[in-house]
This record gives structure tokens, sequence and C-alpha cells, in this order.
């Protein structure tokens, strides 16, 4: 299932709204990550701030498994926010 | 005189004394100048023998009417010593280098404007559109701190992130202050460490990574800041919280004690080529 993430917003800012995100996100997939793959599509997305970044994709990694998220359509300093949140 | 970053901690006795800001003999300032007169009108306004002495020179007052510097102190009841910053009269967009200064009392307020105002503001700074992504990104992260770790202990009736932006055309270079009236960064930590006491030790604990959310999967905001300020933008960044300064560029940290400030003041200078 591929998630539109600039649906949320184009700048993606703060923890607080990172956790709504991925509750509503579980709702969306609900259940069809059993079958497939959950791809977030950041097409759109402007401003990633590392605070939302963690909060979103540790959520739904905790929750589906890192090989169920994928991360597709960065900008170079979208991917540069995931990147660095991934190496900590 | 000229008063920034460079001078103010060997002159901080002439400008703050007493419950006084004396500007008078100011001939230019910068950004993390005013972040420090916003935390001390804020630690003085309830002081009965408050007084703000504006500069002499006109075109820095000009240059702290352009930052709506009068708005912000009046806010924080200063407004008797303001007359003569309410009767200078300027046009605003004539100087799209300096920013007005933004109190954003609420995490919402600060959102908003993030997504509209800090971004217009970086690109009426002439930036490219991934650089402008990752400055506000490094906005949004210095400001929710702010949120994240005050909410619930402002130590005074005044909350909020106060931010400030300047760009410096001739050293091609821009400045973003985020000043808070909060806990500070050993407020925040003391909850993980309580023998902690050195404002310094606090700031490093917290460049590297270490939160004072405990038993919360957090903590690399700070690191991220540091690491893009530096490696992306060839800059610095700089923080001062109580009596802790600590500065970090790819020299490495710079620590310092130096006169109290409530809350913390943090900022990044980026340089563009």
């Amino acid at each position: 299932m591929v998630i539109q993430i600039s649906k949320f917003n184009s700048v993606l800012n703060g923890r607080p709204a990172a956790k709504e995100a991925a509750l509503r996100i579980q709702q969306i997939v609900n259940g069809s990550a059993e079958k497939e793959d959950v791809v977030l599509d950041f097409s759109g997305v402007e401003v990633l701030t590392p605070s939302y970044a963690d909060e979103l994709l540790k959520a739904l990694k905790d929750k589906y498994g890192s090989e169920k998220v994928k991360i597709v359509n960065t900008a170079p300093s979208v991917s540069e926010t995931i990147h660095a949140i991934s190496n900590t | 005189m000229d008063i920034t970053f460079y001078n103010i901690y060997e002159k901080s006795s002439e400008i703050f004394n007493g419950h006084t800001i004396n500007l008078k003999k100011c001939g230019w300032c910068d950004p993390w100048t005013m972040g420090l007169v916003c935390l001390k009108a804020i630690e003085y306004k309830d002081s009965p023998d408050k007084k703000l002495i504006l500069p002499d020179d006109q075109d820095v007052v000009a240059y702290l009417k352009r930052m709506h510097l009068d708005w912000f102190l009046e806010e924080l009841t200063y407004h008797e010593f303001l007359k003569l910053l309410a009767e200078k009269a300027i046009v605003e967009r004539e100087n799209l280098n300096i920013h007005e200064i933004m109190h954003c009392q609420f995490r919402d307020d600060f959102g908003a404007r993030l997504s509209s105002r800090i971004r217009m503001m970086f690109r009426n700074f002439g930036m490219n559109a991934d650089d402008e992504s990752r400055a506000t990104a490094l906005v949004g992260e210095l400001g929710n701190n702010v949120f994240d770790h005050n909410e619930g202990a402002w130590p005074t009736n005044v909350r909020g992130a106060i931010i400030l932006g300047q760009h410096n055309p001739k050293k091609k270079q821009i400045e973003v202050v985020v000043a808070d009236p909060g806990i500070g960064f050993r407020g925040s930590l003391k909850v993980l460490d309580p023998s902690l006491t050195s404002d310094i030790e606090a700031i490093k604990l917290g460049l590297s990574g270490v939160t004072g959310r405990v038993d919360e999967r957090r903590g690399n905001g700070l690191r991220v800041i540091q690491d893009w300020t530096i490696n992306k933008f060839d800059g610095i960044v700089k923080i001062h919280s109580g009596s802790g300064l600590v500065v970090v560029d790819k020299d490495g940290q710079k620590p310092q004690t130096v006169f109290p400030v409530i809350g913390t003041l943090a900022s990044f200078v980026v340089r563009y080529k």
C-alpha cells in the first residue's frame, strides 16, 4: 500500500504531529501490511525535521517491521534527514 | 561600538547592569545580541526598577524597528521606554535581510510560522530550494526542543520560542537564533542526572544526544543540527544556557563560562558561496 505522505503536510515537523500521522497511517493500512509493503511516498514533502522522521518511522517499523516499511521519492534534504536518523 | 557575539561577553556589564538594558552606545548589533536582549528583558520584566535605554545611533534604532523589537517589548510591559522606536518610521521591505522577531508562544504558532514565514525568510535571504528545506528543518528542530523540554515547566509567566533571523550579504552568512525563557539544558537534564551542576556539562551532554526526556527514544535533533550546520553549511552552532556557552564548529567544541541567562539561546550560522 502506498501512503502519500504529503497529504499530511509539505512541512513535517515535531513529534506530536508525527505520532498522529503514524496512528492515521495504521488506520489506512488496516491489515494490508500482512500482504504488501507499506510504501511511504515522500513526493511533495519539502521539509522533514529529524524529530518528525524519527517518531514516524520508529512507530511504523515497530508496528510492521523494518523490512515492510519502504521509503520512496524523497527530495535531497528529506533523504538526508532520514539518513541522519537511521544512523543513530 | 559594535555589540555582537564576539564582544558581548566582555562588555556584558555595560549592557546588562542591575535591571537596566543599556544599548545607548550601540553602533551595530547582531541577532545573537538581540536574542540576549530578549531574554534579559524577560528576566527583568517584573522588576520595578527595570529600564531600557535605546541607542543614540538612528541607524541602529531603524534596525531595531525593522526587527519589531517594540512589539516584542510591549508584550513585556516596556512601553514607557519605547517612544523612540514607536516614533521611528521605516519602509519594511527596504531591508529583507533582517527578519522581525517571531514570538511563538505555543507549538501550533511555531508550526504555522515554520511552514510559512520562516521558509519565506530563507527564500528572501536568497537560499536555493534544497538549502531552504535544510535550514527550515534546522529551525524546526530547535523550536521543537523549546516545547518538548519546557512544557509544564516554564519558570516565569513568559513562554515560547523567540526566533530572530538575519542575512549578512557581505559576509555571505545567515544567522538564525532561537531563544526561550525555559528551564535550560541543566533544568531539562537534571531529571536524568540530579548531580549535574555545570551548565557547560549539560550543554555538552545535550549536544552528544543525551536527552532529558527519560525513557523515550529521542535525542537525535541536536546531533543533526550540528552535523548539517558544520558539514553542509560550513557553519557554527552556538548555545548559551544558564551560565554555560558552547560554540561548535569544524574545529570542535569551545566551552566558556559566561553571565547567566534565563533559559536558552541557540543559534546556527550558515555560510554560502
